[in-house]
C-alpha cells in the first residue's frame, strides 16, 4: 500500500512476533490481563500490518485463510463447548476442567476453548473488515482483482 | 402418552418424503399407517373417556410462571383427535393415489404430517399457552399446504390471505388468552394454574365478573372467528381452495377451520352464559350460516361450492355454541362429527371428478352417472347427509340443531334468530347439494366429458371418500348408542358438567321433526329451480377478498412509507432514531423513577493528572466536532480514545486498557483506510437548525447516559456483585483474572451473544460494501420482485 522500505522490513519481522504475542495473550488471559478478545485484536493487527505494507493481495497469499469462514467457525467453536454440560444435566456452558495443568499452556477447560472461539471470531471479523476496505475499488483502484475468496 | 402422540406425529413427518418413490398409491397407503396407529391408540382410550375419566400429562418448564407443556384428553379432545387422525388416515392414502403424477408428493406429505401434529397439539393441549403454540403452527403449516402449488399466483394469494388473516387473529388470540389468565389471577387462581384450561373453567364464574372479561372475550372471538372463517373474515376460506384437494379436504372437513370452533367450545363453560358471549356467537354464527349457504349454490366450481357450505356449517356450529345449554352442546358435537364425515367425502369426490374429467366446473360436467357409478353412489350418500335427509347422520345433526334453537334458554330474539337462520340455511344446503349432483352426474354429457375416457377410479382412491360416506349411513342406522357414548363426554366438556344423552333417528313427531321435514319439502321445491336461482342477481356475494386486497395494499403503502422514512440510508438518520427511541424508552422511566439514586461524591484524593486526563476527553470530543480537516478530526478522536485507555490504566483495569488501546489503534487504521474518500476540508452542509437540534439531542443523550452510569454505581438497593466475582473467580472459575473469568465463564453466554453479533456485523458490512452497485429495483413501490401483491400479475 505504501511503498516504504522501513515499513515493509518492520512488518516482515513483526508479523511472527505479533502472532506469537497474540497466542501468548490468549493463553495467559485466564490468569493475567489478556484473553481471546485482546489476542484476537493483536493477531488481526499483525495481519492488517501486512495489508498496509504489502497490499491485500500479498497478505492473502501469506496467510491463506478465509476470514469470513474463520469468524463463522469461531462462533460455532465457541458455542459447541457449552454443549458437554447438557449431557450431565447441567445448564448450558457449565465449565469442565482438566485437573492437571498442561506444561506451557496452563489449565485447559471448556472456558479456555470458548475463549479460543472468541479469538477466531475477532480475528476473522476484524481482518475481514480491513480486507473489505483495502479491496474497495473506490478507495484503492490499484488493488481491484478477481475476488475468489468465499 | 399424549405428549408422545403429538411428538410422534411431528417427528415422523419427514417420512412423508418417501412419497417421492413409486408406486405412489402403495406408498400413500403405507404412510397412512402412521395416522392410523395414532387413531387406534386414541381409540383404545375411549372406554376410559366414556366412563367420565380424563388423561393429564405435564412437562413443567417454568412452573412459577405457569409455563408448561400440558396435554389432557377429555371427551371433546378425544372427538377431535379421532376425527383428525381418522380422516387424516384416509386423506394420506388418498393423496398417494390422487397425486400419483405430482413430483412434489413427498413435500406435500411432510406438510400434511406436520399439520396433523400441530392440529393434534391444539386439541390435546391442556394449557392455553401450549395450545397457542400449536395454534400458530397450524397457521404456518396450512400456509404451506395452501401455497403448495406455489407457481400459481392464485395459490400464493390464497396462502398469503390465510396466513395474514389467521396470523392477525392469532395475535389477538394470544392477547386475549393472556388477559384471560390475568383475569383468573385476579380472582385468586395461582399463577402456575392460571393458564390451565381446567383451572380457567373452574374459575369461570368469577372470571365473568371481572372487568377483564369483556376485552378477553372480544380478543378470543377475533382469534376464533378468523381461524374458523366467520363473517367478515370468511373470504380466506374459499381462497384456500387453491390447496391440492387432499389438503382442502383435510383443512376444511376436519381440522384447521374447526380449531376456532374447538376453542370456543372448550372455553364456553368458562366464558359462556353471558349476553356478550351468546349474543355475539348467535349473531355472527347465524349470519355466516345463512350467508355461506346462499352464496354456496351460486358457485360453479365444485370446490368453491363445498367451501361455502363449509363456511356455512362453521357458522352453524358457532351458533350452536352460542345457543348454549345441553342441547347446544349436543348439537355442536353431533354437528362436528356429521360434517367431518360428509364434507371430507365430498371434497375427495370433487378431487376424483377433477382428476378424471380434468375440470371441476359444473357447467362443463354432466352425465357422470354413466361412467362413474360407484363415485355417484358415494357422492349421493354424502350429499343426502349434507341435505339432512332422514336416516343419515346429517339428519340427526340437523334435528339436534333445531332442538337446540327451540329449547334454548336465551332471551327473546336470539332463539328465533337461530331458528330462522337454520331454516334458511338448510334450504340453501338442499339447493346447493342438488345443484352439485344434478349438474355433475345427471343430464346430458358435455363436450368435456365426452372427450375424456371416464371411469371410476381405482379403489386406492375411491376407498377414502367411500368410508366416511358409508359411515354417514351406517352410524345412524346401527351405531347410534356407541356414537352417543363417545359424544356424551364431548358434549359434557362443552356444557361444563357431566351428563349423557342418546342420539336417535326417530322417537316421536315433534316440532323439530316437522320443521326438518318442512325444510326438505321447501328445499326440494327450490332445488328444481336451481338454475334460475343461481343466475339471480339479487343473491350477490359480498366479495370480502377485494376489501382485503385493498387493505393489504394500503398496509404495504404504509409500510413502504415507514421504511422510506426510517431507512434513509444515512447513518446520521439511523443514529438519530436510535438515540430518540432510547431516550423515550429508557429516559422516561429513568426521569420518573431513577433520579433519586444519583449521588455524586467527590473523591478527596483526586490527583492533578487524573483531572487533566479526564478533562482532555471532552476537550478532544469538542475538537473532533469543531475540526475543519479530516486529519485533525482523526487525531482528535484518537486522543479521546487514548485518554479513556489511560483512565483504565490509572484505575487499574489492565484488560480494559489493553482492549481500548488496541481498538483505538485499529479504528485509526480503519479511518486511514477510508481517508481518501473523506472530504479534505469539512463543510457545513446541514442548515443551522438541524445542527442545533442535533446538538441538543446529543447533549441530552450524553447527560442522560452519564446520569445513568452515576445512578447505577450509587444505587444501594442491590448488593454489589463484585465481591462475589472476586471471591469465586479462582475457586469456581479456575482463573485469577476476574475480568476474563467473567467474560468466558460467569457471563460466557453474554460473550457468545456478542461474538454472534460481531459475526452478523461483518456480514452486514460485507453486504454493504460488496453488493451496493447492484442495479436498484426500478419499480415505484420499492418492493423487490420477491414480494407478490394479492392479485398482482407475475409477468413483471
Amino acid at each position: 500500500m505504501y511503498e516504504s522500505v522501513i515499513l515493509r522490513t518492520v512488518a516482515r519481522v513483526m508479523m511472527p512476533l505479533l502472532l506469537l504475542l497474540s497466542v501468548f495473550m490468549l493463553l495467559r488471559g485466564h490468569n493475567l490481563p489478556g484473553g481471546g478478545f485482546i489476542g484476537g485484536l493483536l493477531a488481526s493487527a499483525a495481519i492488517i500490518m501486512q495489508i498496509i505494507a504489502f497490499g491485500p493481495t500479498f497478505a492473502r497469499k501469506v496467510i491463506r485463510v478465509g476470514y469470513l469462514n474463520m469468524a463463522a467457525f469461531g462462533v460455532f467453536f465457541g458455542a459447541i463447548w457449552g454443549l458437554p454440560a447438557l449431557f450431565f444435566n447441567l445448564p448450558y456452558m457449565d465449565a469442565f476442567w482438566i485437573n492437571d495443568p498442561i506444561p506451557g499452556i496452563g489449565k485447559i477447560g471448556t472456558p479456555v476453548l470458548f475463549d479460543l472461539g472468541v479469538f477466531f471470531t475477532v480475528v476473522g471479523v476484524t481482518t475481514r473488515v480491513a480486507l473489505l476496505l483495502a479491496e474497495e475499488p473506490e478507495l484503492f483502484p490499484m488493488y481491484v482483482q478477481a475476488e475468489t475468496e468465499e | 402418552m399424549l405428549l408422545w402422540i403429538v411428538l410422534f406425529a411431528l417427528v415422523t413427518s419427514p417420512l412423508g418424503l418417501l412419497g417421492r418413490r413409486t408406486p405412489r398409491p402403495l406408498i400413500g397407503w403405507g404412510l397412512a399407517v402412521l395416522p392410523l396407529s395414532l387413531f387406534v391408540l386414541l381409540a383404545l382410550q375411549i372406554p376410559l373417556i366414556a366412563s367420565g375419566g380424563r388423561l393429564d400429562e405435564a412437562v413443567p418448564w417454568v412452573p412459577a410462571m405457569g409455563l408448561e407443556l400440558r396435554f389432557s384428553l377429555d371427551g371433546l379432545g378425544m372427538l377431535f383427535a379421532l376425527i383428525i387422525t381418522g380422516i387424516g388416515t384416509l386423506i394420506v392414502g388418498y393423496a398417494g393415489a390422487y397425486m400419483a403424477n405430482d413430483a412434489g408428493l413427498g413435500r406435500f406429505l411432510v406438510y400434511m404430517f406436520l399439520f396433523m401434529g400441530a392440529m393434534l397439539g391444539v386439541v390435546l393441549a391442556g394449557n392455553i399457552l401450549t395450545m397457542f403454540v400449536f395454534w400458530e403452527l397450524t397457521s404456518i403449516t396450512s400456509y404451506l399446504l395452501i401455497g403448495y402449488k406455489h407457481d400459481y399466483p392464485d395459490a400464493r394469494r390464497g396462502a398469503q390471505q390465510s396466513l395474514l388473516i389467521t396470523g392477525i387473529g392469532g395475535l389477538a388470540l394470544l392477547l386475549g388468552l393472556l388477559i384471560l389468565a390475568a383475569a383468573a389471577q385476579q380472582v385468586g387462581v395461582s399463577v402456575a394454574d392460571s393458564y390451565r384450561f381446567d383451572a380457567l373453567i373452574a374459575a369461570g364464574e368469577q372470571i365473568r365478573q371481572t372487568a377483564l372479561y369483556a376485552p378477553a372475550v372480544a380478543l378470543i372471538f377475533l382469534g376464533c372467528f378468523t381461524k374458523s372463517a366467520q363473517f367478515p373474515f370468511h373470504f380466506w376460506l374459499p381462497g384456500a381452495m387453491q390447496a391440492p384437494t387432499p389438503a382442502s379436504a383435510f383443512l376444511h372437513s376436519a381440522t384447521m377451520v374447526k380449531a376456532g370452533i374447538y376453542l370456543l367450545a372448550r372455553l364456553s363453560p368458562a366464558l359462556g352464559e353471558t349476553l356478550l358471549w351468546n349474543g355475539t356467537l348467535v349473531a355472527v354464527g347465524g349470519f355466516t350460516f345463512v350467508f355461506g349457504s346462499i352464496v354456496a349454490f351460486r358457485q360453479y366450481d365444485i370446490k368453491a361450492l363445498l367451501a361455502y357450505t363449509t363456511l356455512s356449517m362453521l357458522g352453524g356450529l358457532v351458533m350452536m355454541i352460542g345457543l348454549g345449554g345441553k342441547y347446544g352442546a349436543e348439537a355442536v358435537v353431533t354437528g362436528i362429527l356429521a360434517h367431518a364425515l360428509y364434507k371430507s367425502s365430498l371434497f375427495m369426490v370433487a378431487g376424483i371428478i377433477d382428476h378424471e374429467a380434468g375440470t371441476r366446473d359444473l357447467n362443463k360436467l354432466g352425465a357422470l352417472r354413466r361412467y362413474m357409478p360407484i363415485t355417484m353412489v358415494v357422492t349421493a350418500i354424502a350429499l343426502l347427509s349434507q341435505m339432512g335427509i332422514p336416516i343419515l347422520m346429517g339428519f340427526v345433526s340437523k334435528e339436534w340443531m333445531l332442538k337446540a334453537a327451540l329449547e334454548s334458554s336465551l332471551p327473546a330474539p336470539w332463539p328465533l334468530v337461530a331458528l330462522v337462520a337454520l331454516v334458511i340455511g338448510a334450504v340453501g344446503y338442499i339447493i346447493a347439494a342438488w345443484r352439485l349432483f344434478r349438474n355433475a352426474f345427471l343430464g346430458e354429457p358435455s363436450p368435456t366429458v365426452q372427450k375424456h375416457h371416464l371411469v371410476d377410479p381405482k379403489w386406492s382412491m375411491l376407498l377414502s371418500p367411500a368410508v366416511p360416506s358409508a359411515l354417514s349411513l351406517i352410524l345412524p342406522l346401527g351405531l347410534l348408542p356407541a356414537v352417543s357414548s363417545l359424544l356424551s363426554p364431548a358434549a359434557s366438556a362443552v356444557y361444563g358438567a357431566p351428563f349423557t344423552f342418546e342420539l336417535y333417528l326417530y322417537r316421536e313427531v315433534n316440532t323439530a321433526l316437522l320443521i326438518s321435514l318442512g325444510v326438505i319439502a321447501v328445499g326440494a321445491l327450490f332445488a328444481t329451480q336451481q338454475q334460475r336461482l343461481a343466475a339471480h342477481k339479487i343473491i350477490a356475494s359480498i366479495d370480502g377478498a377485494v376489501v382485503f386486497d385493498k387493505m393489504i395494499e394500503g398496509l404495504l403503502a404504509f409500510a413502504t412509507g415507514m421504511t422510506r422514512m426510517i431507512q434513509s440510508g444515512r447513518l446520521r438518520t439511523y443514529l438519530l432514531y436510535v438515540v430518540l427511541v432510547f431516550m423515550l424508552f429508557v429516559g422516561t422511566p429513568f426521569v420518573a423513577y431513577g433520579l433519586d439514586d444519583i449521588r455524586f461524591v467527590l473523591d478527596e484524593n483526586l490527583r492533578f493528572y487524573e483531572v487533566v486526563i479526564t478533562a482532555l476527553i471532552p476537550i478532544s470530543v469538542i475538537a473532533t466536532i469543531a475540526a475543519r480537516s479530516r486529519l485533525g478530526a482523526i487525531i482528535a478522536i484518537g486522543v479521546a480514545g487514548a485518554m479513556v485507555a489511560l483512565i483504565f490504566v490509572l484505575f487499574s483495569a489492565p484488560d480494559l486498557a489493553l482492549t481500548q488501546l488496541l481498538i483505538e489503534v485499529l479504528s485509526t487504521v480503519f479511518l486511514l483506510f477510508v481517508f481518501s474518500v473523506l472530504p479534505s476540508r469539512f463543510a457545513s452542509l446541514s442548515p443551522a437548525w438541524v445542527r442545533w437540534r442535533d446538538a441538543v439531542i446529543a447533549t441530552v443523550f450524553g447527560v442522560m447516559m452519564a446520569l445513568l452510569v452515576l445512578a447505577t454505581s450509587s444505587n444501594t438497593d442491590f448488593p454489589s456483585l463484585a465481591p462475589w466475582f472476586l471471591a469465586n473467580s479462582l475457586s469456581e472459575g479456575k482463573g485469577a483474572n476476574v475480568v476474563n473469568v467473567i467474560l468466558v465463564d460467569f457471563r460466557g453466554f453474554d460473550t457468545l451473544g456478542e461474538i454472534t453479533v460481531l459475526f452478523i456485523a461483518v456480514l452486514g458490512i460485507y453486504g454493504l460494501l460488496r453488493f451496493r452497485r447492484v442495479k436498484p429495483d426500478e419499480r415505484a413501490s420499492g418492493r423487490d420482485a420477491q414480494t407478490i401483491m394479492p392479485g398482482e400479475d407475475l409477468n413483471l
